[in-house]
């Protein structure tokens, strides 16, 4: 009688967990199988080239949960490996972050391409990691140059094809070579929920200090006005106000026109010049410009979410709880895709700053401090059959395949598979619904990127600290003590790895000194 | 006789060598990827040394660096003391209480399944923990402020991640209750463990409820008790895995410990040589905690005398 008892119980439960089992069973992913059959290595492949795509195009993956698996890719790969049997390429999805990539890379077992911000790949760069693509991007592209016509962009440089020059070239590294290729683009914008905006009665700010009102109303009427990440502050933020109160400056400061960028850029500050200005006074508490920045950000922040690190941006918007989002590009098919969003939203660009609202605004709109989101870069691993860049047959084949994905016809499947990311390839349009971020990216572009013109530990520094003071843990004056101590550190890192061409620095600006003497308060050491 | 002695020689020696064998492996690995790299994390402290990049020596410098010049030392071991104390502090009540309100339910059914309850939350990762408090639980429409505006308490509500005057303590309750996870097991074996004979001469000696909990159970479970402290010390000093997941050690440094200034010297800011000082130096901090530990704090055997 025990022992039919103990059966009976065992056996109901194996039973119940079978049928859970069962009943939690994932669903099949028919993109996931695909991958699985396509992912086989054939036997008799020359070139198995590790690819790792990044976030936004991972084949089998389902951006926010929505809709169904990213299949654009795999289709591309596909062709690429009929049209070259010899070779397979494996898609993997790797972390982007520096701590995988110093691993993997020292020890030489990295993906051949991986998609990774190039700021973070440049200090690296002295170290044999990562291939210089500047050579293969001034070759035509092989696939476009078969289609035999000389009108084509990319038929007689793959450099061509890309529609944003400025922000693509603008990604060469403090050594001037290029490490990365800007796949595609992201901008940002302020999301704003149109029936909100409508009950408190207010309309999209034509100037910084409208946006402040809008701001206030929306705040009384007992909305969180604005969502944003200290990130953003630290990032964007910075990047904006910088602009809208140096770049008139830029005739007297800007002290070396890169033959090559400086259409593009027209007048970026680099990490030579920004050296340069530091030891003159610029960016330190004797620069009221600089002073000036950091309040203006102090004062965004009474609009913004109270917990700047954790708060899910997204999801405060989508409940509408908050009435606008500064946010990416990748929003849009978040908000496009849900049926159930419940509201009308618009997009608009930060407005500029007016006479109000500062004695140095430039008076120009706000530039562009967007730019490319996925950046693949080559690594030592493509060319580990020679160990020589110039030798490696299979270096050749990775950037066959780079130029192979960016060939328009298989372009516009892979990018415009959703509205996401923001075509810069020439003759590739966006998807109507980023029309708003590819007409944000047509502005000028941004004097300079604090976050990312230094190296790593200047970042965090600056992000920690910034929260710090937008919190009130730290007064401006503690705030731009630790700032200028982070910048001097970041110059002196910076000159010990690169070093400095002080004497053609100092040449131009003796030169510039008459546009200088017509500019108001500059620090002391601008004279 | 004198073959005979050899032959227990041999023996013995044979078993001896076997012993040596069967554990060598274990030892050689232990080497390999224990002691080795704290021999080489040692040695590289002394240069100034990047991956894939070149080494040059420089001595203690960063030590130095590290002890006199670093304005995020002194804070961030500030701030590994607060989180390590409370932790203690913590871990060494919550646990013990409950533990001994299981111990003293009258039957075994509802002992047995209180043990279970406490225990199932040990299956939860410790990230998954802090990801839940981080967006659930502190977020700005979070348990803690929507409680707080429900009571009407709307002034109260703050970004407890981000005001600098809430951060580390927001950081120190991550886990509250603190009851969920081994140590109530741990100290309720213990309790376990008392002989029926000392809970009967207690109760003759009139030592009853909370006399008895603290003048028998405590002194009983000494042992346990420090296993927690040494556990919950090495554990503060170490880690920073949940800082790094839940603040980046912000803002400002207001949630910086010192592994967490380790981990990202090493793999952000390409200086391995000052991360290995500060890893040495708290290699030095938890020994000389541990020693201090096991040469003050008595265990219930050494109390007994045993």
């Amino acid at each position: 009688m025990y022992k039919l008892t103990k059966f009976i119980k065992l056996g109901s439960l194996t039973l119940v967990g079978v049928l859970g089992v069962w009943l939690l069973r994932p669903p099949v992913d028919e993109a996931a199988v695909r991958k699985t059959e396509h992912g086989e290595k054939p036997a008799d492949v020359r070139f198995n080239i590790l690819f790792s795509p990044g976030w936004a195009y991972l084949p089998g993956s389902t951006p926010f949960g929505i809709g169904t698996p990213l299949k654009g890719l795999t289709g591309a790969i596909a062709e690429f490996e009929a049209r070259f049997p010899d070779t397979h390429i494996e898609v993997v999805n790797t972390p982007g972050v520096r701590e995988y990539l110093v691993t993997q890379l020292s020890s030489g077992r990295a993906p051949d391409i991986i998609n990774v911000n190039v700021e973070d790949v440049w200090i690296d760069v002295q170290k044999g990691w990562y291939v210089a693509l500047d050579p293969w991007l001034d070759e035509p592209n092989r696939f476009i140059r078969e289609q035999g016509d000389p009108t084509q962009p990319g038929y007689d440089h793959w450099w061509d094809m890309f529609r944003y020059q400025a922000i693509s070239r603008g990604k060469a590294a403090p050594d001037g070579l290029m490490y990365n290729l800007s796949y595609d683009m992201i901008e940002t914008g302020i999301f704003y929920n149109k029936r909100i905006f409508e009950k408190v009665g207010v309309r999209v700010p034509a100037n910084w200090e409208e946006f402040f009102a809008v701001m206030e109303k929306l705040q009384a009427a007992g909305y969180m006005p604005l969502l944003m990440s200290v990130d953003m502050f630290s990032d964007w933020g910075v990047d904006l106000v910088f602009d809208q109160l140096y770049y008139n400056l830029l005739p007297g400061i800007d002290l070396f026109k890169d033959p090559i960028r400086e259409p593009y850029l027209q007048g970026y500050l680099d990490w030579d010049e920004i050296c340069f200005l530091h030891d003159r006074g610029f960016f330190t508490r004797d620069d009221p410009r600089y002073v000036e920045l950091w309040q203006h950000l102090r004062r965004l922040r009474k609009y913004v979410n109270k917990n700047l690190i954790s708060t899910d941006l997204v999801r405060e918007f989508v409940i509408k709880r908050a009435a606008m989002a500064w946010y990416a590009s990748p929003l849009v098919y978040r908000l496009e895709a849900d049926r159930a969003l419940g509201f009308e939203w618009g997009v608009f660009y930060v407005p500029q700053f007016t006479a109000t609202t500062s004695r140095f605004t430039s008076n120009t709109p706000m530039c562009v401090i967007g730019g490319a989101a996925t950046q693949f870069e080559v690594t030592n691993s493509a060319f580990k059959d020679t160990g020589d860049p110039k030798t490696s047959p299979r270096l050749r084949r990775v950037m066959e395949f780079l130029q192979f994905l960016c060939v328009p016809e298989y372009y516009v499947r892979i990018v415009n598979e959703y509205p996401c990311l923001i075509s810069n390839i020439v003759g590739v349009q966006s998807l109507p619904p980023l029309k708003p971020f590819a007409e944000i990216l047509d502005r000028r572009y941004t004097t300079t990127k604090w976050v990312f013109t230094f190296d790593l530990r200047f970042s965090e520094i600056q992000r920690r600290m910034l929260e710090l003071y937008l919190n009130d843990g730290i007064g401006l004056e503690g705030f731009l003590d630790w700032q200028e101590r982070n910048l001097a550190a970041a110059c002196a890192n910076v000159v010990l790895r690169k070093g400095i061409d002080e004497a053609r620095l100092r040449a131009a600006w003796d030169a510039q000194s008459a546009a200088r003497a017509m500019m108001m308060e500059l620090p002391d050491g601008a004279g | 006789m004198a073959q005979a002695r050899n032959l227990l020689f041999n023996h013995r020696l044979r078993f001896a060598l076997t012993c040596y064998a069967f554990v060598l492996p274990t030892v050689m690995l232990l080497a390999v990827f224990v002691y080795l790299p704290v021999i080489w994390a040692f040695t590289k402290s002394l240069y100034e040394f990047e991956i894939g990049g070149d080494s040059r020596w420089v001595g203690l410098r960063n030590y130095v660096e590290f002890l006199t010049q670093d304005p995020t030392t002194f804070p961030s071991i500030a701030n590994m003391l607060f989180l390590t104390f409370f932790a203690v502090a913590m871990r060494l009540t919550i646990p013990l209480i409950v533990a001994k309100l299981i111990y003293s339910l009258p039957e075994e059914r509802g002992r047995h399944f209180y043990r279970i309850m406490f225990l199932i939350p040990i299956v939860v990762p410790g990230v998954a923990i802090q990801l839940i408090w981080l967006g659930l639980v502190y977020a700005d429409a979070g348990l803690v402020n929507e409680t707080l505006a429900a009571l009407g308490l709307d002034a109260w509500q703050r970004g407890w991640l981000s005001d600098p005057n809430t951060a580390l303590a927001a950081m120190a309750m991550i886990g509250f209750p603190f009851i969920g996870g081994i140590d109530v097991l741990i100290y309720y074996a213990g309790l376990a463990s008392i002989p029926q004979s000392v809970h009967e001469a207690a109760w003759l000696e009139g030592c009853v409820r909370l006399s008895k909990f603290f003048r028998i159970d405590i002194p009983m479970v000494m042992s346990q008790l420090k296993l927690i402290l040494i556990l919950t010390i090495i554990g503060g000093v170490q880690s920073f895995e949940g800082v790094f997941i839940v603040t980046r050690g912000g803002p400002g440094f207001k949630t910086t410990v010192p592994g967490l200034w380790m981990y990202f010297n090493a793999f952000s800011f390409q200086r391995m040589g000052y991360a290995c000082a500060i890893g040495v130096s708290l290699f030095i901090v938890i020994f000389g905690l541990t020693l201090l530990n096991l040469k003050y704090f008595k265990s219930a055997e050494q109390l007994e005398g045993r």
